[in-house]
């Protein structure tokens, strides 16, 4: 069942939650268990044998975290066992459904062995499960997670907002909302919920789907995509994944405020980020907090005791040495990077994807420790780098997301050839006739003039240019709800512009009309279905 | 040595590691204060006061920690005077 469907809007949600609140008024944990059993009937309503995968997982991962519990105190070693255990069973689980056939592959393509592909069914949001568990084994070992019951454990995993595609959320910061939630109808969660909700069907529905459909022929097309299709098809992708993962995490965070429960913040205006560190704590930021505490800390934990007791350097901000920078951040970064893009899919194009990013981030990390030396004043720096940073973020990402739709890597570095110019660069006849004399020089310059649609560029320059003015202008759904906490954590900041103030969400007449707009048309476009991005992995 | 001290050799570090030297903490100082002391320094910076203080976090105390004034008390924890 997709969010974006009449059935879940209409049928599942308000069922669910008339139980939910119902229940609620006799005893607070009916109303859990009831959300527990429609959050796996929404899971089952997908493919009912998935059900069946993870049941058991869910009282695999129960035994193992009770054993934790159990001897994490009194038998250390036999505690690392059962954890080391715990975390190889998700890892086979998720590698079992993942990335057989894609290892298959790799053996084929690398020896020619003709093994034959085991073709599995990857069931629903099993990559973002897997991690969740994986964090919770840790945490419990850890002594993070001190009590926990079956209920409890089974409600977290299976909470259907975030179930399916993020946020990763912790034990920690869940259970308590869930205990302390008074299971009633409240009008400020429901105004709320309602408000993300739609925001995030709009931004899917209105502004992804759409141009999804546009750039979909240039990923397929078989001649040289020449410059201006290149950039329309990487620049309209990068728009297309920002606003169905920004509208998938809205109607995420809305849903769960209906029950009264606040997700930690995913997503915070991505694109709008001055440098590669900081585009990776705007976007999929719950991913990034994962990947940070249960890989890169731990890594470079290790790697920096074992390289001080070995007395070899270690890293010393302005004065790290090469090695020190090649062993304790760049090689961590690029592999947690590495891993990060195995997950989002079992493909070369992924993994190089994730390595890039591990790259780019490596030299932004290495010219924060550089820059010092030859730009002392950091004010002067902001002041002007600011913007130029911005400019190489956005490239940057802009160039990487191309490799991440692209097909093959063969496609996307076709793709990047002609973002360069290397396929020439063509304008359709009937706008350079608009032209004028401004053509000639055109043509001078190399610009071919091709029978092709000019409707597909106006359509396409317009939308990619609304959606880009959109995404790097407008405050973001988090700021505009601050005052309502929208996500964990999220207040209005101390000093704001006043206009900021005037715009805020209240629940004021004008609003209400405004959001009813969203919401019609989010509902209108409801027709086609259309599954998130992020449901894939 | 008084939490002073120990706050005053915190900063030290921190000011290396990021190439900052306006940086200035105190007890209540959290992460999300300091521009640019994000989850990678962070690390580093713990590994940092370990070597300095010849002392050994557990991982678990080291994504707990919610300001300075907590990893100062932790390391009185760790060394008691």
């Amino acid at each position: 069942m997709l969010f974006n469907s009449y059935l879940f809007i209409f049928g599942y949600m308000p069922v669910v939650l008339a139980g939910f609140w119902l229940l609620g008024q006799r005893r607070r944990d009916w109303a859990l268990i009831w959300l527990t059993l429609a959050s796996l009937f929404f899971y089952a309503w997908w493919r009912p044998v998935n059900v069946l995968l993870i049941a058991p997982s869910i009282a695999i991962n129960y035994g193992l975290s009770r054993a934790l519990q159990r001897y994490g105190e009194t038998r250390p070693v036999l505690a690392r066992v059962v954890l080391l255990s715990g975390i190889a069973f998700n890892i086979c689980f998720l590698g079992y459904f993942k990335y057989l056939t894609f290892l298959q592959g790799t053996i084929n393509d690398a020896f020619g062995a003709g093994l034959i592909l085991t073709h599995v069914i990857l069931p629903l949001g099993i990559s973002f499960i897997t991690f969740q568990k994986i964090a919770f084994l840790i945490d419990v070992h850890a002594g993070r997670v001190t009590s926990f019951t079956f209920r409890d454990y089974a409600l977290f995993v299976l909470f259907f907002p975030q179930l399916v595609a993020g946020p990763i959320v912790h034990y920690r910061e869940m259970m308590p909302q869930f205990h302390a939630a008074p299971c009633r109808f409240d009008a400020e969660n429901v105004a709320v919920g309602i408000s993300l909700f739609f925001f995030g069907l709009a931004k899917k529905l209105v502004f992804a789907d759409p141009l999804s459909r546009l750039i979909a022929p240039l990923y397929t097309q078989t001649t040289p995509v020449t410059m201006i299709d290149a950039w329309i098809a990487a620049l309209g992708f990068t728009l297309q994944i920002y606003f169905d993962f920004s509208g998938y995490s809205d109607m995420a965070l809305g849903l769960a405020r209906f029950f009264g429960i606040k997700l930690p913040v995913n997503f915070n205006s991505p694109l709008k980020a001055s440098s590669m560190i900081d585009f990776w704590l705007r976007w999929h930021v719950s991913l990034t907090r994962f990947l940070t505490a249960y890989i890169y800390n731990p890594l470079t934990l290790a790697l920096t005791r074992r390289r001080q007791a070995k007395g070899k350097p270690v890293f010393g901000g302005r004065n790290t040495t090469v090695s020190a920078f090649a062993t304790l951040l760049a090689g961590p970064t690029i592999l947690t990077m590495f891993v990060s893009g195995l997950w989002h899919g079992a493909g070369y194009t992924y993994v190089l994807w994730g390595v890039l990013h591990g790259l780019l981030l490596s030299v932004n990390h290495a010219w924060r420790l550089l820059r010092p030396r030859f730009w002392r004043d950091a004010r002067s720096y902001t002041r002007l780098m600011k913007p130029v940073g911005f400019v190489l973020t956005f490239v940057s990402v802009v160039f990487g997301m191309a490799l991440f739709r692209a097909p093959t890597i063969g496609g996307a570095v076709g793709l990047w050839q002609g973002m360069v110019g290397f396929h020439g660069l063509t304008v359709p006849k009937a706008l350079f006739s608009h032209f004028g004399p401004v053509a000639n020089w055109l043509q001078a310059l190399g610009v071919q003039p091709v029978w092709s649609s000019g409707s597909f560029l106006m359509e396409a320059v317009l939308r990619i240019g609304i959606l880009l003015l959109i995404a790097l202008c407008l405050p973001n759904t988090l700021e505009l709800l601050s005052r309502y906490e929208p996500a964990i954590g999220v207040r209005p900041p101390r000093q704001q512009p006043a206009w900021m103030g005037r715009f805020a969400w209240t629940p004021s007449p004008a609003w209400a009309v405004g959001l009813a707009c969203v919401a019609a048309a989010g509902i209108l476009s409801l027709g086609e279905l259309s599954e998130f991005l992020y449901w894939q992995f | 040595m008084t939490e002073q001290d120990k706050l005053a050799t915190l900063t030290q570090i921190l000011r290396d590691l990021l190439g900052d030297d306006e940086i200035a903490l105190a007890m209540d100082t959290m992460r999300e204060d300091v521009p640019g002391w994000d989850s990678f320094n962070y690390v580093n910076f713990i590994v940092a006061v370990e070597a300095e203080y010849g002392i050994k976090f557990r991982i678990a105390e080291i994504e707990s920690f919610p300001n300075v004034g907590a990893i100062v008390k932790a390391i009185e924890a760790a060394r008691p005077r």
